[in-house]
């Protein structure tokens, strides 16, 4: 193998910012100050860098085949450095005022990302378990960041624990695909899998094992019992980051996992993908509706909306794929922007996280209000706003693929889930107001607007995002 | 004389993964004991690994086994520092005591 | 480029003034607005002259594409041709003015800014829709004016009879935006695209394409059919027509923006841009003819008998609305928008004026209740001599001009349904000018019947009022001495180019030249009886109306409350609707309905509850839940290998 072999140039996105992270990390350590603002500032700037980079689109294999560059992780990769850096800028007040004001943390969210965006190129088993568990790594510590509260340790032990049980169960299915297939290599197992018949139970087996790790982190169920748990206990700005990039880079390698090397294998995993997206959809529907916390609502909420995205995943076709990628692109913005909205929820320096504190909002604060308005319009699937045309792009692919029952049946849960969203706009417009919230800082305020411009007017120029998640999902079907 | 083979192997390893899933929920004694099974999890699957590498003539499998070492290091390193925290924050590492939210 | 900037011009000081009108303050929102309004203005002007006279070349203005979902594709674009031209040209100049009006009318208002906010959007929205390039948009810009027109016509939303008008508004022109939705579904259907200039490169082809539903159908007719229901919602026709005279709750204004430039033309540019398509479809036509000719008639005897002094000219406008579509429906698509470019001057005028004589009067309406005020405010009683010259029709106002085109082209027509729209039309231009002077006299002459105190505050509006009335004077006066020969002349085809296409058989403009003199003839003379009429009875004999009124009282009444429609409305559907939700409440809803919501919502919750229940927070079942689903999915697997 030679050195030009290597292709190493397509992966200059992943090593300019891994070594940025390095750079960022040696100066915090070094450094007499506080660097916290600073660091973020400086992970910022080299999630831009980065973007820059990756936008290009050198596409190619390389790392004799452990790395794969194309449209669709180039897709997937912009989308989670656009995630993270908001979820930084969202961190920089929060993490100031509840004394979090430490430099790893943009630097563990900076390595986090890598591991992210090696998810999306994975193109082999090898570093598919590489990409998943740099990005796990970094989030135990980040969730168990708040050293001196007890939820937040609790938070971490918990996800640490499951995170790893799940991973072994991963490693442990990825060891049999290898052990009865006879490769790691996405392509060279789509060429062993092309007669589905052959496929031995052990092969089987492994499969479901991949999934069953893969589906813990985009938190579906029934590999979703951390979630309401983890977001509760973690501080609110990974909380925010833990519902955005977290989600979309596992999904983007399930998707691919399921579309390339597993492809011919369509007709089985459909089952497991259409079963363990009808019970997201069911649980994160109903099991929202109690709550009063406002991060655990968020958390079930964000297990329903896994569940709309394993319909397209289900559906198999480049309509169900570029469903799948609208429905990410258009989730992202509105969860990040709640999330600012949550982190706003101030009164007098402390930290409010219930439903009831939303009371009046409408009345103390119209533009904060009609910003949270917005994202749970959006995130119920009210037309126009942007959630409704990730979950049209995902129905009509199902549709069209003749899955009547999950198409309705996601209908019918959606239903059920704007119940619980329309009731925050309810307690914030007719609740008898309470006191006004302190000040919002001008960065939430930012990507709140960010969050809300995007979900209110992403019909109006839909075409670019349609055209450029066509392009992606096409690239997995060829 | 019983000739070892790849049967062999992957009973190993699968008992191996039992034991360590078992050691994760059965247990309600200590979060330590947690962590141990989840070492138990990585080498049944490193077992796994280098016996199908050995059978494939090919070293992938290899590869693979070290990098879960490595990680499995770091994992360990991670875990128990998070243990560090909880105790010092609840003064207990009991599992049943891991349950402070819920709902 | 230029028409870019006229059209989104609007939708900048839209955006600024609401966004930022609380913060900038009301002048400063006024002030963005308008140079906003003027530049889009000025834009529109050019690119219409420049496209009409200069030679420009008709085309698109691409903005991007909207949706790309496989065979369904639509982009943002506007249409650069010389219909959409005039259009623009016309709406920009008329809202111009009347934000101009506006700030002298709404100066004692709390919420300036949000008032000039919804009256540019209001503008966009109707640039939107005449500078469409395909159907969404079209309906996109449809919808934004119905929206406008709901804010704008509640804008005083702490009246309830506003919010009443704004409702109505809406729910009456949601019926008319069904056909329109269902129709542009049937085109997509028919063409394969809503683009319009697929459209109609394809409609030789498609001429014989039936539909099958309750019997069979020529598709070119339903579509016809479809689509001017829709109109019929905005542009107020009869049946659907009845929100328009109460949309007289919103400011003054608005009236003239709803009645001149937006809005109510929306329906008759529909049917003009639609022009190659309803050419082939008679059937669609004679129903416009009928519908227009009946509206045309019903709202000018409807108009003769109302007391308030914006009622009056609502009426007169949807009598108006009406002789459009009777050209439309014989086929002299330039007729109608001849027709509607004249009226737009002058009823804006005639409403801005209105406006004025109601700030005069302080904020009075009721017309029994004016008189004797023309000394007083010599400005605004000459712009409405003018206003009412140019509606009666008489030579050499902009209204004669174009009137006169629509009846005669109707004779010409030579079908039965063209004469009854000529009647029609016919009578309603007596009528027209007797309510039109009626109005006059009333409001102007006679014995001041106001108090006291009000006559002693009777005042000229102030300059930023009455400019803009005197450039609509100017511009109901001369448009249709300048536009005539262009518009309808032999070589109306230099100035329409592809715009309006008609089919080989369409002679209309050709046979209205060689009417018999008396067809031609007869508006005038109809008309100054109508004046003549009008004098006698409130002029010099002042106590004849009330006798006649007493002796006719049947007849008064039934005019006065609008023919019934409002009862029969009422009566036949919202009554019987509340009876039937009631009904449906009381029996449906509180077993029923109620059982199975609240069923599902105790299931909900109790699911719920136990979905919860799993979550107790401990590790060990947490990750045995995982294993059980580990499980589950491996034997699923398994088994369905």
């Amino acid at each position: 193998m030679t050195w030009t072999a290597m292709n190493w140039t397509l992966a200059v996105p992943e090593l300019v910012l891994a070594c940025c992270g390095m750079g960022i990390l040696v100066f915090g350590v070094l450094s007499k100050r506080e660097t916290f603002q600073l660091c973020s500032m400086l992970t910022i700037g080299a999630f831009l860098l980065t973007g820059v980079l990756v936008l290009p689109g050198a596409y190619g294999v390389g790392y004799s085949g452990l790395f794969t560059s194309d449209a669709f992780s180039a897709f997937v990769k912009l989308l989670v450095l656009v995630a993270a850096a908001l979820c930084v800028v969202v961190s920089l007040d929060y993490n100031e005022h509840v004394n979090l004001r430490r430099f790893e943390f943009p630097v563990l969210m900076l390595f986090c990302t890598v591991g992210m965006m090696l998810m999306a190129s994975a193109s082999n088993l090898m570093t598919m378990y590489v990409g998943t568990e740099l990005m796990s790594l970094a989030i135990y510590v980040l969730a168990a960041f708040a050293r001196d509260e007890l939820r937040s340790a609790e938070a971490g032990l918990k996800y640490f624990v499951l995170g790893a049980l799940a991973s072994g169960l991963m490693l442990y299915g990825i060891s049999l695909v290898y052990g009865f297939s006879g490769s790691m290599a996405f392509d060279k197992l789509a060429e062993a899998l092309a007669d589905p018949a052959s496929a031995s139970p052990g092969l089987v087996v492994g499969i479901v094992f991949i999934v069953a790790g893969l589906a813990f982190k985009v938190s579906a169920v029934p590999f979703h019992m951390w979630t309401p748990d983890v977001y509760e206990g973690a501080p609110t700005s990974i909380t925010a980051f833990l519902g955005t990039a977290p989600k979309v880079a596992p999904m983007a390698l399930l998707v691919r996992a399921m579309a390339t090397p597993f492809g011919q294998l369509l007709v089985q995993w459909q089952q497991l993908i259409v079963l363990v997206s009808i019970a997201s959809m069911l649980l994160g529907s109903l099991a929202a509706i109690g709550q009063r916390n406002i991060k655990r609502l968020m958390a079930y909420s964000s297990i329903g909306h896994m569940g709309y995205v394993l319909i397209g995943l289900a559906a198999g076709s480049v309509d169900g794929i570029r469903g799948v990628l609208i429905y990410l692109v258009t989730y992202v913005f509105m969860n990040v922007g709640t999330f600012a909205c949550i982190l706003a929820m101030r009164r007098r320096g402390k930290m409010l996280e219930g439903i009831s504190d939303l009371a009046g909002l409408g009345r103390t604060d119209p533009a904060m209000a009609l910003a949270f308005a917005v994202f749970m319009f959006g995130m119920a699937g009210i037309p126009p706003l942007s959630g409704f045309w990730g979950k049209y792009f995902i129905f009509s692919a199902a549709v069209q693929q003749g899955m009547w029952t999950l198409a309705v049946i996601g209908v019918l849960t959606s239903v059920v889930g704007a119940y619980y969203y329309i009731n925050i706009v309810k307690v914030m417009y007719f609740d008898a107001p309470e006191e006004a919230f302190d000040p919002r800082p001008a960065s939430l305020s930012f990507v709140a607007a960010v969050g809300g411009l995007f979900t209110t007017f992403f019909f109006v120029f839909p075409a670019p995002v349609v055209a450029a998640a066509e392009a992606a999902a096409k690239v997995l079907f060829r | 004389m019983l000739a070892v083979g790849l049967g062999h192997y992957l009973t190993v390893a699968a008992l191996l993964l039992v034991l360590g899933i078992f050691g994760i929920f059965l247990n309600r004694k200590n979060v330590i004991v947690i962590l141990m099974s989840i070492e138990l999890i990585l080498l049944a699957v490193n077992i796994n690994l280098v016996a199908f590498s050995a059978v494939h003539g090919d070293l992938a499998g290899q590869v693979l086994a070290m990098f879960v070492l490595t990680v499995a290091a770091a994992e360990a390193a991670i875990g128990l520092a998070i243990v560090v925290i909880y105790f010092r924050n609840r003064g207990s590492i009991q599992v049943e005591d891991v349950n402070l939210m819920k709902g | 480029m230029l028409f870019a900037v006229a059209v989104f011009a609007p939708l900048l000081g839209s955006i600024v003034a609401g966004l930022f009108g609380k913060a900038i303050g009301d002048r400063a929102a006024q002030a963005v607005t308008i140079l906003c309004m003027i530049l889009a203005s000025i834009c529109g002007v050019s690119a219409f002259v420049s496209l009409v006279y200069g030679g420009a070349p008709a085309g698109t203005v691409s903005l991007g594409t909207w949706l790309d979902a496989g065979t369904f594709h639509a982009s943002w674009a506007l249409r650069y041709d010389a219909l959409s031209a005039v259009m623009v040209a016309m709406v920009t100049c008329v809202a111009t003015l009347i934000h101009i009006y506006s700030v002298g009318y709404m100066s004692h208002d709390s919420t300036v800014w949000r008032f000039f906010s919804y009256l540019s959007l209001f503008s966009f929205a109707m640039l939107m829709l005449v500078t469409a390039d395909n159907l969404l948009q079209l309906f996109f810009g449809w919808e934004g004016v119905g929206l406008a027109s709901y804010l704008l016509i509640g804008y005083w939303y702490d009246r309830p009879s506003a919010c009443a008008a704004a409702i109505k508004a809406f729910v009456v022109n949601r019926i008319g935006d069904l056909g329109f939705a269902v129709g542009i579904a049937l085109v997509f259907v028919t063409f394969g695209s809503i683009d319009f200039s697929t459209i109609f490169a394809a409609v030789g082809q498609h001429q014989s394409d039936t539909y099958s539903v309750f019997g069979t159908w020529r598709a070119y007719e339903v579509i016809g059919i479809l689509l001017f229901i829709g109109a019929m919602g905005k542009s107020a026709q009869l049946g659907l027509h009845v929100w328009l005279p109460d949309a007289m709750e919103g400011p003054t204004p608005v009236s003239a923006l709803i009645h001149a430039a937006t809005m109510v033309t929306a329906g008759v540019f529909l049917m003009a841009r639609f022009s190659p398509v309803l050419d082939y479809a008679p059937g669609a036509l004679a129903f416009v003819t009928f519908i227009g000719g009946s509206t045309a008639l019903f709202a000018a005897t409807v108009g003769c008998v109302q007391n308030d002094i914006k009622r009056v000219i609502a009426y007169s406008t949807c009598s108006q609305l009406g002789y459009m579509f009777v050209a439309a429906g014989v086929g002299a698509y330039q007729a109608s928008i001849f027709h509607l470019l004249t009226h737009a001057f002058f009823k804006a005028l005639l409403f801005l004026g209105a406006g004025s004589v109601i700030h005069a009067m302080s904020d009075e309406q009721d017309m029994r209740k004016m008189g004797g005020i023309w000394k007083k405010i010599p400005l605004t009683y000459a712009v409405m001599w003018i206003g009412s010259l140019a509606l009666g029709g008489v030579f050499p106002f902009a209204g004669y001009y174009s009137k006169d085109a629509i009846l005669e082209a109707a004779w010409a027509s030579e079908t039965a349904i063209g004469q009854y729209g000529f009647w029609c039309g016919l009578l309603a231009a007596g009528l027209t000018a007797f309510y039109s002077w009626r109005l006059l006299i009333l409001t102007f002459h006679g014995k001041p019947r106001a108090d006291h105190h009000t006559m002693e505050h009777v005042h000229e509006s102030p300059a930023v009022m009455t400019v803009p009335l005197l450039l609509l004077a100017a511009g109901a006066v001369v448009t249709g001495f300048v536009f005539h020969e262009q518009l309808l002349g032999e070589h109306w085809q230099a100035f329409w180019g592809n715009s309006i296409q008609i089919a080989p058989t369409n002679h209309v403009l050709h046979a209205m030249e060689e009417v018999p003199g008396w067809v031609a003839l007869s508006p005038s003379v109809i008309g100054l009886f109508g004046i003549a009429v009008a004098y006698l009875l409130y002029m010099a004999m002042p106590q004849v109306p009330a006798q006649l009124a007493a002796t006719f009282g049947g007849v008064y009444r039934f005019l006065l409350n609008k023919w019934y429609f409002d009862e029969l409305y009422d009566a036949v559907i919202v009554r019987p609707y509340f009876a039937l939700s009631r009904a449906l409440w009381q029996v449906g809803d509180a077993t029923i309905i109620d059982g199975i919501p609240n069923g599902l919502a105790t299931l909900t919750t109790d699911s719920t509850a136990q979905v919860v229940k799993i979550q107790n927070g401990s590790i060990a079942v947490y990750a045995f839940s995982m294993l059980i689903g580990l499980v589950f999915l491996v034997s699923i697997f398994l088994l369905f290998r």
